[in-house]
């Protein structure tokens, strides 16, 4: 009953005409940047962040959680219609999406990823309402200990998902940390790697390393593949109604994939993308017809929308609950918070109920948005990926530079900006993570901080973050996560030269 | 002398940046008063790992890049300044010179050289709708965080 008044209540506040509002404009715009090729969900909230510096932090998070779901919708389109995912997370629904596409069935791909998006959404809500607040009764037990385990435990989680090396993500990691603790130390007023400059007193803002590393060096990536003056080319919608018998086909891999979906959402480090491939291949084993997954079978698009879109309301429970961020994306979301004076963890619902519950209740909002306005915008909102990319690639750089002047007012934050955005195109060239990165500069401070706390508890005592099971626990499951891979890979090698 | 791979280099360079790091970590000042953990402590485990991390990638057996096997190659036959790479550099300057330049000129007149000027470079050849696309999102910007959102912007030389 309590989890219904709240909701009650937070439905008041998602209700009020400007959250209203912002909740369309989140989900709207996310809807736009997603479908934009190489603008994923992180790069749309970290362009989103200017826009609510002078916010209600509620209504603030109930537009980047609307940009954020939206971005994943927006990326099922261009996956569709293109096969270039505007969002990783939607990678898998071009599988089948594109073939349907190239057999004129556009339309009818675009409504089950939107239907199966807004009832993935959805049901996840309803998990995220029942979870979120038994998680925080058990988080707020944590003391530092266990908060530095855990996030040793998302960092790792982050690091070992990746598909990418698993040094190269600890580098990454490793970095991001040592950024996040350039300025004055707030426990002892000592300054830390500021080369003597004042503007690094206050630290490198996490903004201007999010646009940099991302958005930027997108732009730049964008510049060295080329097709400056390329134009995408147009696709026919055709119709985007379904019988009653693609309904039927749809509606159990869409039930299973949604609570696939949230409960990887909610393990630190996983999220839509792996979410979405999860339910993929699920439903590609079971299906009878598993054979024609990848040549248009509509359960393979229904399947990993569901996912990904429960997934992304799942990765708001470690976020809400523990303060903690179990992926970049929500690492910038946690970022925006900070800005807006708001610190996520397990007393949030306690101290600011109307953040946690307005969010929680602009979620049905702002998936029956996605649904009612987007889906028959879809042909409209299409035109966008017409626009001309090298005019897109110019305001993007617009967007990135308004976001970090407008919230610093430094002309040497713009410098920063466009180091980071050299560093981030670096990265990707070589191959190294950004999420760790970015995930690590949020989580640097907070894990040093906790660190800290612990050993002076313990009177410098390193053996504390082992007594306490809980810290021990995590812990073990971190050293687990990155030596699991390595085993993994050890054994396929050994089964690949055995075969030979 | 055998040649160095790509992680190879990358191992040196990090080891080298590691070791700059540790340095500077060795003189962090001491707090006065005696306390568990200092400053130094947590900067000199991360300069720690990470020299031990870059010594991991120098003996890892480097993969083939996802991203840089799909830089424009085609365009690396043309002009000099449009290329990919020298793309890159001539975006890098331009968006050094606006952050010099952003308070001196303003945000408007800034941020509609930066559009046009780039967009223009890249190839778009519709120069009319180039200028009012640009000036149209860059006055919308200029004016929804200065009017709507109470924001400063440089307004530089023009009047508003």
């Amino acid at each position: 009953m309590d989890a219904l008044n709240n909701l009650m209540y937070g439905f008041g506040i998602a209700l009020e005409p400007i959250n209203i509002a912002y909740v369309f404009a989140g989900v709207f715009a996310g809807t736009i940047i997603g479908m934009l090729p190489g603008l994923g969900p992180i790069s749309a909230l970290a362009l989103m962040i200017p826009i609510t510096f002078a916010m209600e932090p509620s209504s603030g998070l109930i537009l980047m959680a609307g940009v954020y779901y939206g971005a994943i919708f927006g990326g099922s389109t261009s996956s569709i219609l293109l096969n270039a995912p505007g969002v990783a997370g939607t990678v898998a629904t071009s599988f089948d999406g594109y073939p349907m596409a190239k057999q004129g069935l556009a339309g009818k791909a675009l409504a089950i990823a939107a239907y199966s998006s807004f009832i993935g959404g959805t049901v996840s809500i309803v998990f995220l309402m029942l979870v979120a607040p038994l998680l925080s009764k058990v988080a707020v037990s944590f003391g530092p200990a266990e908060y530095f385990a855990l996030m040793v435990l998302g960092l790792t989680a982050v690091v070992s998902l990746s598909d990418k090396s698993l040094v190269k993500g600890l580098i990454a990691a490793v970095v991001g940390v040592i950024i996040s603790i350039v300025g004055i130390d707030m426990q002892t007023g000592t300054e830390r790697f500021t080369f003597g400059s004042a503007h690094l007193l206050d630290g490198i803002d996490f903004l201007v390393v999010a646009l940099g590393i991302f958005a930027l060096a997108e732009v730049f990536y964008m510049l060295l593949r080329g097709g400056g003056g390329k134009e995408v080319p147009r696709n026919v919608i055709g119709s985007l109604k379904l019988s009653r018998g693609e309904v039927k086909q749809i509606a159990g891999p869409i039930s299973r994939s949604s609570v696939l979906g949230f409960f990887t959402g909610v393990l630190p480090g996983a999220g839509a993308t792996i979410g979405s491939f999860l339910g993929y291949s699920m439903e590609k084993r079971i299906a009878k017809d598993g054979d024609t997954f990848g040549k248009g079978n509509i359960k393979g698009v229904a399947a990993p929308e569901a996912a990904n879109n429960a997934a992304c309301t799942g990765s708001f429970v470690p976020l809400l609950t523990l303060g903690v961020p179990g992926s970049g994306t929500t690492a910038v979301l946690l970022g925006a918070l900070l800005v807006m004076g708001v610190t996520p963890g397990p007393m949030m619902l306690e101290q600011r109920p109307d953040v946690f519950w307005g969010v929680i209740a602009s979620m049905y909002i702002g998936n029956l948005f996605l649904l009612v306005l987007n889906l028959p915008l879809i042909p409209l909102i299409a035109k966008i990926l017409d626009l001309p990319r090298p005019l897109l690639l110019s305001l993007i750089l617009i967007f990135c530079m308004i976001g970090v002047y407008g919230m610093s007012f430094s002309v040497f934050d713009l410098l920063l900006l466009l180091g980071f955005g050299l560093i981030g195109l670096g990265m990707r060239l070589f191959g190294f993570p950004a999420a760790p990165l970015i995930l690590a500069l949020i989580l640097g401070n907070i894990m040093e901080e906790s660190m800290r706390r612990a050993l002076q508890i313990s009177g410098g005592d390193w053996s504390i973050f082992i007594d306490k099971p809980i810290s021990l626990a995590l812990l073990v499951v971190a050293l687990l996560s990155l030596t699991l891979p390595l085993f993994k890979k050890r054994s396929k090698k050994v089964d690949a030269s055995t075969a030979k | 002398m055998t040649r160095l791979n790509t992680n190879q280099w990358l191992g040196l360079i990090l080891g080298l940046l590691a070791a700059a790091y540790l340095a500077m970590a060795w003189q962090i000042p001491t707090f006065p008063l005696p306390r568990p953990v200092d400053s130094d402590l947590f900067p000199k485990v991360l300069g720690f790992s990470l020299l031990i991390l870059a010594g991991f990638l120098f003996f890892e057996k480097p993969t083939p890049i996802a991203g840089a096997d799909e830089i424009d190659h085609e365009a690396t036959q043309g002009p000099l300044l449009l290329t990919p790479w020298a793309r890159v550099i001539v975006t890098s300057i331009a968006i050094a010179a606006y952050a010099l330049l952003l308070v001196p000129l303003g945000f408007v007149l800034a941020s509609t050289l930066l559009c046009v000027g780039l967009t223009a470079y890249y190839g778009y050849r519709r120069h009319l709708v180039n200028l009012a696309t640009s000036l149209g999102v860059v006055l919308a910007l200029y004016l929804t965080m200065t009017r709507v959102m109470d924001v400063y912007l440089p307004s530089g030389v023009l009047p508003f």
